[in-house]
């Protein structure tokens, strides 16, 4: 049994989804994987397919959508300001919380998460289809951005001289500088190995238990408060390579752990790594602040 | 590269993108499951490709003996239908080629065959690896 009794308000379980999926005219339940092509092998009947890259991107101007695609992608979703949006995906719903971020971004008010993500719901035997459903549009108003959870490079460079918390997710073959890129994934851009000043590691996956539900409350506050000395109510920035392993670091923060002030810099390694005039550290991490 | 795998990627490149990702599901699909006396070394954990994280499971056999001619026997997880795809690609064209025709496998084929744009790089987990071991397989089998 791994529901948790915490964070009610974001997580809902797979049993839960389950006895809900049917209530298309208030919930969404929303696929986002890794692997564009997963969502058409099956996936949770009333699921329709938002994926990373094709519609949460404007490649154009190397940023998220803006608000009026926004509001025309929730619309074709059958999705109104009022809907409940589930998001559960592949990798440890890594890329549901990317999109839930983006959501989030958007001022998306009902946003959860399914614990477990598409590998619980797998293993559980649960009902998959693989035919897409259709839901009749609806008209979607977007909100302006929530600059509140979005960090850029000049909000780093005021983190590092303020020696505020900094929190890189990457691998600890990335952070130290020793790779460029996760292992075992390609080379995806960054001309120097290494992280931003003062930042500490802890690899994204350390949230989550092996059936890929997030770990307990307790478990999560020994990680990142006991161990790495943050406070719930300090100003923190996580990152990672392009901002997408760091949106689930800032999702257990911030409503698993309650974190008031925490931000993702999407921009993430493949910006600080390549940009003029910015310092890096390389090597093993410094002994937590106390 | 061979005539197979010019057909495959004349057939990708004369229909739109969406069509493209379809007929790489359908190539995941395709993909041969592994012969039954090849399933007892994958399940002990043998020939397993160590650059990919997904589970990638590589067989390549020299056609009998003397033959310049190579098997390849691929095996992936159902939950990486990209990888599959790509690789059920390469067992249609080059599954009983001669060994000096896979040394042409393209390193861009993803390019090649019009997915660059959908599929990204963080997409392919080790798939350059892959094809690299698949072309030097080869020339071992056929040598040895």
């Amino acid at each position: 049994m791994t529901s948790h009794d915490y964070a009610t308000d974001v997580l809902v379980s797979t049993e839960w989804v389950d006895e809900h999926r049917g209530d298309t005219d208030t919930i969404r339940i929303v696929e986002s994987d890794e692997d564009v092509l997963l969502y058409a092998t099956g996936h949770v009947p009333e699921a329709v397919k938002i994926d990373w890259i094709n519609d949460l991107q404007d490649q154009t101007v190397r940023d998220y959508i803006d608000q009026q695609r926004f509001a025309e992608l929730c619309g074709r979703h059958g999705i109104d300001h009022d809907t409940m949006v589930v998001f559960y995906g592949d990798q440890n719903n890594w890329w549901a919380c990317y999109a839930f971020w983006v959501f989030k971004l958007h001022g998306h008010e009902k946003c959860r998460i399914m614990d477990g993500g598409r590998g619980k719901w797998r293993a559980e035997g649960r009902a998959m289809s693989t035919e897409t459903p259709r839901y009749a549009p609806r008209e979607y108003v977007a909100q302006p951005a929530d600059p509140a959870i979005r960090a850029f490079r000049q909000d780093v460079a005021g983190h590092i001289r303020q020696a505020a918390p900094l929190l890189d997710v990457r691998s600890p073959g990335e952070y130290t500088g020793e790779l460029l890129h996760m292992p075992d994934y390609p080379q995806e851009g960054a001309l120097r190995g290494g992280h931003i000043p003062g930042a500490v590691n802890v690899p994204w996956a350390t949230a989550v238990n092996d059936d890929g539900t997030f770990r307990s409350r307790e478990e999560l506050t020994q990680i990142y408060q006991v161990q790495q000395g943050l406070d719930p109510a300090d100003d923190v920035i996580a990152y990672c390579r392009i901002g997408e392993r760091s949106s689930h670091t800032w999702f257990v923060l911030k409503y698993l752990l309650g974190f008031e002030h925490v931000r993702n810099y999407d921009g993430s390694w493949t910006e600080w790594g390549n940009l003029v005039g910015a310092p890096i550290e390389q090597g093993a991490p410094k002994p937590a602040a106390v | 590269m061979n005539d197979r795998l010019q057909d495959i990627i004349d057939t990708f490149r004369s229909v739109d993108e969406e069509l493209r990702l379809e007929l790489l599901l359908d190539y995941s699909r395709r993909l041969p499951a592994l012969p039954d006396r090849l399933r007892a070394q994958r399940d002990a954990g043998l020939n397993r490709v160590p650059e990919c994280m997904t589970p990638v499971f590589l067989f390549v056999e020299r056609d009998g003996a003397d033959s310049d001619h190579v098997r390849l026997f691929i095996d992936v997880a159902d939950e990486a239908p990209t990888v599959r795809g790509m690789l059920g690609i390469i067992v249609a064209a080059y599954d009983g080629a001669r060994a000096g025709e896979i040394g042409d496998l393209p390193a861009d084929l993803v390019n090649r065959l019009g997915l660059g744009g959908a599929i990204r790089m963080n997409r392919l987990v080790g798939l350059s690896a892959i094809l690299q071991r698949i072309r030097n397989e080869a020339v071992a089998a056929v040598t040895a």
